[in-house]
């Protein structure tokens, strides 16, 4: 009975998806591990890359292998330990594994794989009600400065991206970072309706996520946590406000750890020549990633310094693992 | 269960289910106190996350000397049912085999097929190669649906190559 | 009016082919053990993204709707939940079954799901600013408090032993314990195994406590047990009186989902727990909670559904994915360029209509398809005991390594099972567990938030008075029975 059903929408979803199989392809039949769950954001970023890889012609065929857990250390370690040199495995990763890795103190690190692209950033948006007194980051800073404890933050995940920033305007208003009292929700959508409904102070969330609100102006974003400013959002970089802050939420992609020479630089001419299709910065809009491409050398050094910094954030608020 | 205790003091009637209960939920209080008690981490505000912890350890051994209590009491429970440990036992080697495939890579077909497979003849199925047919028919069919439509990898090993 | 320019949109024959198509595959996922409604709309969601955004919208809406029901099919017939939120469908859907109730109880669960899902999507229709504002309100307080509130209802699933129900409530405490504190990240009882630094995943415990450890069960009495359970015994469709019994407790249900659902951290369990116990305590045979009462499917069901439908008030409104499968739904409206927000309605009026619409076109064709295949999933219990049970074990094992592909998820699966089976031998209740796993966790976090935000000053709870008044429900439920108890017993000596 049930193969029954099962072959029915075999035939059904047969009818509806019809991948187009590209002829010369530059790589051959590729497996991403996205060590999150199906829907999360480092599925969508590997989901993304199949799409825009198969549509361009060059990979064969990719294929979306989901290892969720502990910030996605249970994937990294799999795939350390799993894909040897074979150059047709990748790994999706980002800021909040290098976190995790941190502060879960996990036996595999990231220094285990080989960095491949840096690929997406996110900026990160500091935001107040729209009904609060505190109308720019200065505000933001002497309220800090005047009652550390009762600045109550709120944002996504203990020790991920939204914390570290919070840690890190709590240091640069001159108070202890591990006085912050962040409150973490499951996720941006939690969070907002904290900030909606006025239990908390600020709160900090990938742009994107808060982005309808604060059109709206439902909410009020004092600053982004980006470098630059960026085209069609209001609000100015911490650092062009004369706060010396900034963290992006980046995501990027890993080859094996024991993949050659030879091997590493046809992956990464894949990867350029994808991250310059137009197929790839269409998407990018849609989804409202921003393009944060960095090639393998230089993400590689990237990596050494950014992990050092976040270690040096989760210790100031005690996060570190022991 | 009702039973006498060995020995002189044959007024005791302990129930010795609700014995065994008692002292699993004794021990799991233990590990959940002393695992709240090494946690290092205080937060700033409000509770610790171990406040939870100790609060479960504390139902559980209570929990825990409830069942002694009960255990000493007598039983007016239905005794149990003796079980077929044999066809247990085969069930029980029908999910070691599925764990086995996939930890040493034989793959989830492989894995299925025993699985349905020892189930069947553990509800007294005599047609083992039947069974194995037809759990290696469903087998593949998941697997078709799963990895090529869905696009969603189960474990794969040599079978799954081939496909 | 533009509901009505929505339906014009949205009723047109391909459309309602798509919609169908939807239906079809959500259903056929989502009754995989395991597989609840999340993974079952990530994992279609690419088969919509080839169809025009009309037509994309209303076959999601069907998918989803499919998913939703999907999981109750298998809690009724086999016992085994395929999603938490059909946990207590299967107390009294699995007896229904065993008595060859299984039509009637499948039909109440359709009809149900169809009346909620109507009620609900007329609210989102017109109530949805309304309750949106009063959403975001709830603070971590008010959460607590009803956490508090479905806590106390938990007795209900207790059976007649309060010490063996409250050790089984433990149990899923204490399993709800484990993985990374999500205030903190300081992680609990994971022994240094990684993969328990998540959690344990509710799916796997109902599955491996309902699925395996019933099969367990079932293999271990196979000679001395000749009963055979699941002959369809009298019609396969409702009666007059189970019409009768069913109505009231649907519209119950709606109103007590909707609602919840609408919060953004309310999800589906809850409310389900809660229309459970309101039932139970409203019936007036005392006797037939326990042993298959319809109206213990038809609440919960029909809760299930409309609270399913309350979470697209903040998606729409707020653009606030509240459980997992309204975050996944988002990431479906961002292939259009569709930003769900305050903006959404005054920037996309058409579309949001014509998704409304969707979603009343989708709820009917749930029931234009389920009722006649009623019959057919019926017939699913004449397969020989041994394939069924071991059709269930690969079912609920694949969709285990499906959502998350290890063997140490596979292994906490199979003790779980004989954790389920032993508690069956020895007659403790296994709902209680899954309930215990799913509340514990939930009421921690907001218990600590709360004090987090009130710097530690317990009198937020009594400072907010939607909190004090949820609390002195609760309060008032937990003590009532006992006091009743002693009135009844004092006047019984008077006497």
């Amino acid at each position: 009975m049930f193969a029954k059903l099962i072959g029915c929408g075999v035939a059904a979803l047969c009818l509806s998806m019809s991948n187009a199989v590209a002829q010369d392809a530059k790589l051959g039949e590729l497996s991403i591990i996205a060590p999150a769950g199906a829907g999360g954001g480092w599925d969508s970023a590997a989901r993304a890359i199949q799409q825009v890889m198969t549509e361009t012609g060059i990979a064969r065929s990719i294929q979306v292998l989901n290892v969720p857990g502990a910030g996605g250390t249970v994937g990294l370690a799999q795939f350390a330990t799993g894909a040897g040199s074979d150059a047709n495995q990748l790994l999706v990763g980002g800021i909040t594994m290098v976190g995790a890795i941190i502060s879960n103190n996990a036996p595999v690190k990231l220094d285990a794989v080989k960095p491949l692209a840096r690929l997406t950033g996110d900026p990160l948006a500091v935001v107040v009600p729209a009904s609060s007194d505190i109308k720019t980051i200065d505000d933001l800073l002497g309220k800090i400065k005047s009652d550390v404890a009762g600045t109550v933050w709120a944002g996504g995940s203990a020790g991920g991206a939204d914390h570290m920033l919070a840690a890190l305007l709590t240091e640069a208003a001159g108070e202890d970072p591990s006085k912050v009292n962040y409150v973490a929700f499951s996720g941006g959508g939690e969070a907002l309706a904290a900030m909606l409904g006025g239990q908390v102070v600020a709160g900090i969330s990938g742009y994107g996520e808060w982005q309808g609100q604060i059109e709206s102006g439902d909410l009020r974003a004092l600053a982004i946590s980006y470098p630059e400013p960026i085209e069609g959002i209001d609000a100015q970089p911490l650092k062009a406000q004369g706060v010396d802050v900034e963290l992006v939420n980046w995501r990027g992609i890993f080859a094996a750890p024991q993949v050659s020479d030879e091997d590493m630089a046809k992956l990464t001419a894949a990867f350029d020549e994808m991250v310059k299709s137009d197929k790839w910065q269409e998407l990018l809009k849609a989804r409202g990633w921003a393009d944060y491409y960095l090639p393998a050398d230089e993400f590689a050094s990237f990596l050494t310094e950014e992990t050092q910094r976040i270690e040096g954030i989760l210790t100031s608020v005690g996060l570190a693992g022991k | 269960m009702a039973e006498v205790a060995p020995g002189g003091h044959q007024r005791w009637a302990l129930d010795r289910p609700k014995l065994v209960t008692g002292i699993i939920l004794l021990a799991f209080a233990a590990v959940t106190a002393y695992d709240a008690y090494s946690m290092s981490f205080r937060s700033a505000y409000g509770l610790n996350p171990n406040t939870a912890s100790y609060l479960v350890a504390g139902i559980l051994a209570i929990l825990g000397i409830g069942h002694f209590i009960s255990a000493a009491r007598p039983s007016e429970g239905a005794a149990v049912v003796e079980a077929d440990w044999k066809a247990v036992g085969m069930m029980g080697l029908a999910l070691a085999s599925l764990i086995a495939c996939v930890y040493f890579g034989a793959g989830f077909i492989a894995g299925s097929t025993l699985l349905f497979a020892f189930t069947a003849r553990a509800f007294g199925r005599k047609a083992f190669i039947v069974d194995v047919i037809i759990g290696f028919v469903i087998a593949v069919l998941i697997f078709l649906l799963f990895n090529k439509l869905l696009t969603l990898t189960l474990p794969m090993g040599p079978l799954e190559r081939l496909i | 009016m533009l509901l009505a320019g929505g339906f014009a949109q949205a009723l047109t024959p391909m459309n309602l082919l798509f919609a169908l198509i939807g239906v079809f595959l959500g259903t056929a996922v989502g009754i995989l053990p395991g597989i609840g409604p999340a993974l079952t709309v990530a994992l279609l969601l690419p088969v919509t993204f080839k169809l025009d955004p009309g037509g994309s919208l209303i076959m999601f809406a069907g998918i989803y709707y499919g998913g939703m029901y999907g999981g109750s099919t298998t809690a009724i017939l086999l016992n085994t939940p395929g999603e938490a939120a059909s946990v207590v469908t299967a107390l009294e859907g699995n007896k229904m079954a065993r008595q060859g109730r299984g039509g009637p109880a499948l039909a109440t669960a359709a009809i149900g799901s169809f009346v909620a899902g109507l009620v609900a999507t007329i609210g989102i229709a017109f109530l949805a600013p309304v309750i949106v504002k009063v959403a975001v309100k709830f603070g971590p307080w008010d959460y607590f408090a009803l956490m508090m509130i479905a806590f106390v209802t938990v007795s209900a699933t207790f059976g007649n032993s309060p010490l063996k129900g409250l050790t089984s409530l433990a149990l899923g405490l204490w399993l709800g314990l484990m993985g990374i504190d999500g205030l903190t990240g300081q992680a609990r009882l994971t022994f240094g195994v990684p993969e328990l630094l998540d959690g344990i995943e509710v799916t796997t415990l109902a599955v491996g406590l309902f699925a395996i450890g019933e099969a367990l069960m079932v293999v271990s009495m196979h000679k001395t047990n000749a009963e055979k359970p699941m002959a369809i015994k009298g019609s396969i469709w409702m009666s007059l009186e189970d019409w009768k019994r069913s109505w009231k407790p649907w519209l119950r249900g709606a109103a007590i989902g909707f609602p919840i659902g609408g919060l953004p951290a309310g999800g589906a369990e809850v409310p389900t727990f809660l229309s459970y116990n309101l039932e139970r305590k409203l019936c007036r045979d005392k006797n037939a909670f326990g042993n298959g009462a319809i109206e213990g499917v038809a609440g919960p069901e029909a809760a299930n559904n409309a609270s399913a439908a309350g979470t697209m008030v903040p998606l729409l409104t707020l653009g606030l994915p509240t459980s997992a499968t309204a975050a996944v739904m988002l990431a479906g409206f961002q292939q259009y360029n569709i930003q769900p927000g305050p903006l959404l309605f005054v920037q996309h009026a058409q579309l949001v209509w014509t998704l409304i619409a969707s979603l009343f076109i989708a709820n009917a064709m749930l029931l234009v398809l389920n009722l006649p295949m009623i019959g057919l999933w019926v017939r699913l219990l004449k397969i020989p005991t041994p394939w069924l049970y071991a059709g269930i074990l690969v079912f609920a094992a694949m969709g285990t390594i499906a959502a998350n592909p290890s063997v140490v998820e596979l292994i906490i699966l199979v003790l779980f099972g004989i954790a389920g089976f032993l508690m069956r031998r020895y007659d403790y209740p296994v709902a209680p567990a899954v309930v215990g796993l799913i509340l514990g966790p939930m009421a921690d976090l907001q218990l600590r938030r709360a004090l987090q935000i009130s710097l530690g000053d317990p009198m937020v709870f009594l400072n907010h008075w939607s909190s004090a008044t949820m609390l002195a429900i609760a309060f008032i439920a937990l003590v009532a029975p006992f006091v009743f108890k002693g009135l009844s017993r004092f006047q019984a000596e008077e006497d």
